[in-house]
């Protein structure tokens, strides 16, 4: 089928791996997002808050620096587990604007220009196309939160040496750990309200909605029934929470519902949030529409 | 070697609905056209083979793989251009069939290589780099016939392409599925409403008729067949008309406000069907000669009524 032949020709060449396809969707949404220049500003300060959190660090391990800047106290600077609690805490939040910009156009687009059928009628199964725009996203929110955490984490390695890496090894599972769910349930769910939602301004608003609204119902629930339950649908309460556990911390970073909400509840919660994700997204993800009746 | 499409009571339900009835039978040709009013199945059919329905009852085969069990290697074969809208508006031509074919499988080089073949081949090599969201209604079409042989399918599955085409386009897309036809040893199913576009395509006929099946025809037979009738629309025409013109050998098909087709058989004239209707007093307000064509296949299957097996 060369172009200047002008006639059809079936292909007979190599094909690339099975397995390996979804990320096809990944490459190609990559490249859409980064030809939005706000995209990349949003990007950009997403991850200008590490640069703080660097220089902290820096700055901790630097004696001379603190004598320069006249502190008192040797322990002002001090990069302990409430340090990357704070971080990851300012990263989770980052991560929450990136996908409310960046999850409501995924599949939203394939779904108001009807390319589903296109993708499906390929050898390309509905849990390769969720696979591949989740790709997106997590290779994203995992940019802004657990991996510039860890290379934090590595950094202060480094500087502070006397061992400080064996006694803090630990905080790299909670680091790793807490991310990965914050990350899948705003994915799945971004993910979800796109599918469910086609218009691309009406998703982001709808996806504030879906954090903002349950945590007033939760309120007025525990206001009107004089329970501590109704904080179960305040998902950012439920993953700090387990983000403050995890560390072992103290309840000051939590709230006054600490230790009242069991942190088993709060996993319940978020990994309830992406069940029903993906039962949106398996409803919604079809190549066909059927009319009941 | 394996029929091209194989009905094993294939039965369809959809919302609560049977849309498809136990359909049994066997296509061979490489290229099919299925034809039906609209809300006969035709699409539903295709939705099935593609994997997109389960069948409730029965299986449908293509090229010997089972559409619901193996639907991924069936899928691997297949090149698809919906009926409705398909594309992502924001993409260029060009890269939107590119990134079809990575889908597919084909390396990032050549589905490159491909995606500009194609769009060449079917006549938008001029509008490639512009976003597919602006191109005409006819660009679109010729745009999703790209997306569906860019990967070099086996079997080529084509939902009412000349949709929206005006008769200068619709002639060059039929021309091209031609040519794609002839070129490979490609497979077509072709569904449209359109009985030209199917008569100039294909080689054998699916006719469906709410969600049955109403005729399957080979049209190479028939046209090697090419019978001679006569369209008569009469006044006073009975049974006694029918029955003498079939005492002369011909074959008669009675329709409704006096139409008759009449099959001729070799040696019996014209003139002899005058005679019989001066005779009965029958009056001929309007002939017509010509030879079996899909249209006649069609109103035929179309005006008989069902049975219970998927046929009528």
């Amino acid at each position: 089928m060369a172009v200047y032949k002008r006639r059809y020709n079936s292909y007979s060449g190599s094909l690339t791996a099975g397995w390996s396809r979804f990320f096809v969707l990944t490459k190609y949404a990559f490249a859409e997002l980064f030809k939005s220049r706000f995209f990349v500003i949003l990007l950009v300060l997403c991850i200008v808050p590490c640069l703080f959190f660097a220089g902290y660090i820096f700055v901790a391990n630097n004696h001379t620096l603190q004598l320069l800047m006249q502190l008192r106290s040797a322990d002002f600077f001090k990069v302990e587990s409430q340090y990357f609690v704070f971080m990851m805490l300012s990263q989770t939040q980052a991560a929450f604007l990136l996908n409310c910009w960046v999850g409501p156009v995924l599949i939203a687009g394939d779904l108001s220009n009807g390319a589903l059928p296109l993708f499906l009628s390929r050898p390309f199964s509905r849990a390769d196309y969720v696979l591949g725009k989740l790709a997106v996203l997590g290779l994203l929110l995992s940019a802004v939160t657990w991996v510039p955490c860890l290379l934090l984490f590595s950094l202060q390695s480094g500087l502070a040496m006397d061992g400080w890496i064996w006694s803090h090894l630990w905080m790299v599972v909670p680091i790793v750990l807490c991310s990965a769910i914050w990350i899948l349930m705003l994915s799945l769910l971004s993910l979800a309200v796109s599918a469910w939602v086609k218009l691309r301004i009406v998703a982001t608003g709808v996806t504030f909605i879906l954090f903002y609204v349950p945590t007033g119902l939760g309120e007025m629930f525990n206001v009107i029934m004089g329970s501590k339950w109704g904080m179960l649908l305040n998902f950012s309460y439920m993953f700090r929470l387990i983000l403050v556990k995890a560390f072992r911390e103290r309840e000051g970073l939590v709230g006054r519902a600490w230790d009242e909400i069991p942190v088993p509840a709060a996993w319940g919660v978020l990994i309830l949030v992406c069940l029903l994700s993906l039962v949106i997204l398996n409803a919604r993800l079809r190549a066909r529409e059927t009319v009941r009746g | 070697m394996n029929p091209t499409i194989e009905l094993n009571g294939l039965e369809v339900q959809l919302g609560g609905r049977t849309i498809l009835h136990g359909l049994t039978g066997v296509l061979k040709s490489r290229a099919i056209g299925l034809l039906g009013p609209n809300g006969a199945g035709k699409s539903t059919l295709i939705n099935t083979l593609l994997g997109f329905h389960s069948p409730s009852k029965g299986s449908t085969r293509v090229l010997g793989l089972d559409a619901h069990t193996s639907g991924k290697a069936l899928r691997s074969l297949v090149g698809y251009m919906p009926e409705n809208d398909a594309f992502i508006s924001k993409m260029s031509g060009v890269r939107f069939v590119r990134y079809m074919a990575e889908v597919s499988g084909l390396p990032a080089d050549q589905a490159m290589e491909r995606a500009h073949e194609a769009f060449v081949y079917v006549g938008l090599g001029e509008a490639r780099y512009r976003p597919v969201g602006t191109y005409s209604l006819g660009m679109k079409q010729l745009a999703k016939l790209a997306q569906a042989i860019a990967h070099g399918p086996k079997v080529l599955i084509l939902d009412e392409p000349t949709n929206g085409m005006d008769p200068p386009a619709r002639k060059r897309l039929i021309e091209l599925i031609r040519e794609i036809r002839e070129a490979s040893d490609i497979c077509l199913l072709l569904s449209s409403h359109l009985l030209r576009d199917v008569e100039e395509t294909c080689d054998e006929v699916l006719i469906l008729r709410n969600g049955q099946i109403a005729s399957i025809c080979n049209l190479v037979e028939e046209r090697r067949a090419n019978r001679k009738f006569l369209e008569l629309e009469t006044i006073g025409a009975e049974a006694s008309f029918t029955s003498t013109l079939e005492g002369l050998g011909c074959e008669c098909a009675v329709f409704t406000n006096g139409r008759i087709k009449v099959v001729m058989p070799d040696g019996v004239e014209i003139r002899e069907v005058f005679k019989v209707a001066a005779d009965r007093g029958v009056q001929i307000r309007r002939m017509n000669h010509r030879r079996d064509s899909l249209e006649d296949i069609f109103l035929n299957a179309m005006e008989q009524t069902g049975a219970p097996d998927g046929r009528i």
